[in-house]
């Protein structure tokens, strides 16, 4: 299993702090102050992600007609709920996916729009259902970062099968390949 | 407790890793703006109303490119900036131009808007190819560059340059 960054520094903080020896916890709090220290360095430009990274988007098939689009938007990163499209091939969506409402941003030029942090899950549903096939689906979406940088507007493939009739729902296929973790 | 220790020093190397490496990239920055911008002199891109403009003609001059979008909220925000700087520091032979990752008639209305006193050079989505080769190594907006007199590369800005540091820079060079 892959662990990110941050679930790999949640496991080191507890570790440090579910006893309760004092020199423990003076070690722990200069490792939190040196973390900190090094999240605050990931919010300057030189350390922005890449955007398929910042966005990370996977899907899943729940069945032979239905799947899950998912986005996982990294902490300090907003995407823009109208920027988001989803189109499938070959064949098409049965109908328009309904998006979450999203979190109101207010913006100097855009006025009130809508957005997206953390994770985000939208449905989608095939017009025809293809168990067994490959099917591609096509996201594309624009977001930015807190930090005050936007980027383009993104268009990302991933290519999955369609489970059989009656078989179980099939794995979360990412666009990216996760990055290696420090410890596994 | 012997074990918990081993893991708390794991973390602190890796965060002191993680500061060095930080410190490490923040210089290294400032060491890559001291390239040359030969290539950027090398093009021409058209203007919003359809004129074609090589950078070449502001060889000679301080030049502050900027490279943006309509769709990008930061870049316009930082914008009336430029303007105000460019009245400032024009008549010393200071030139803003910016290149919009946009479409012309996008970027016709909005520096219509803001009245931009600079020219507004339309790249389209290529200009973020062009501004990779100067370290836009994510290829997002705004990313600005300013290049002396004698054509080097000086300062490279991913996300908003403020006035304080546009003056800093521009003030060593103009």
């Amino acid at each position: 299993m892959n662990h990110s960054r941050p679930a790999t520094r949640t496991e080191g903080l507890t570790l440090t702090s579910d006893r309760s020896g004092a020199a423990g916890l003076r070690i722990s709090g200069a490792v939190f102050l040196c973390l900190a220290f090094s999240l605050a360095r990931a919010a300057s430009p030189a350390d922005l992600l890449e955007a398929e990274r910042a966005f990370a988007f996977s899907v899943r098939a729940l069945d032979a007609r239905t799947l899950e689009a998912h986005f996982a938007v990294a902490p300090g990163y907003y995407l823009y709920r109208d920027k988001v499209r989803f189109t499938v091939e070959p064949g098409a969506l049965a109908n328009t996916p309904v998006l979450p409402p999203g979190e109101i941003k207010h913006d100097e030029f855009f006025g009130r729009v809508a957005t997206y942090r953390g994770k985000v899950v939208v449905t989608l549903p095939l017009e025809q259902p293809a168990p067994g096939q490959e099917i591609s689906v096509i996201a594309e979406s624009q977001g930015c970062a807190d930090i005050g940088v936007c980027y383009p507007p993104q268009r990302q493939r991933i290519v999955l099968p369609l489970p059989r009739p009656g078989a179980a729902p099939g794995p979360i296929v990412s666009a990216v390949a996760p990055k290696r973790a420090w410890f596994r | 407790m012997h074990r918990r220790l081993v893991i708390v020093g794991v973390f602190g190397a890796a965060g002191a890793v993680a500061l060095a490496a930080g410190l490490h990239f923040g210089s290294q920055r400032q060491a890559d703006a001291g390239g040359r911008a030969d290539s950027l002199f090398a093009i021409a891109l058209p203007d919003a109303s359809g004129n074609e403009q090589r950078i070449d003609q502001w060889r000679g001059k301080v030049l502050v490119v900027n490279f943006w979008a309509t769709w990008c909220a930061p870049c316009k925000e930082e914008m009336p900036e430029f303007i105000k700087a460019q009245q400032a520091w024009g008549g010393r032979g200071v030139q803003f131009v910016g290149i919009a990752v946009d479409e012309a008639t996008k970027v016709r209305a909005f520096a219509d808007e803001i009245h931009l006193n600079y020219p507004a050079l339309v790249g389209g989505f290529g200009a973020l190819d062009l501004s990779k080769t100067f370290g836009n190594r994510i290829m997002a907006l705004p990313f600005t560059i300013i290049i002396d007199r004698d054509g080097r590369l000086v300062h490279t800005q991913l996300g908003p340059l403020t006035p304080a540091l546009l003056q800093s820079v521009i003030s060593k060079i103009v």
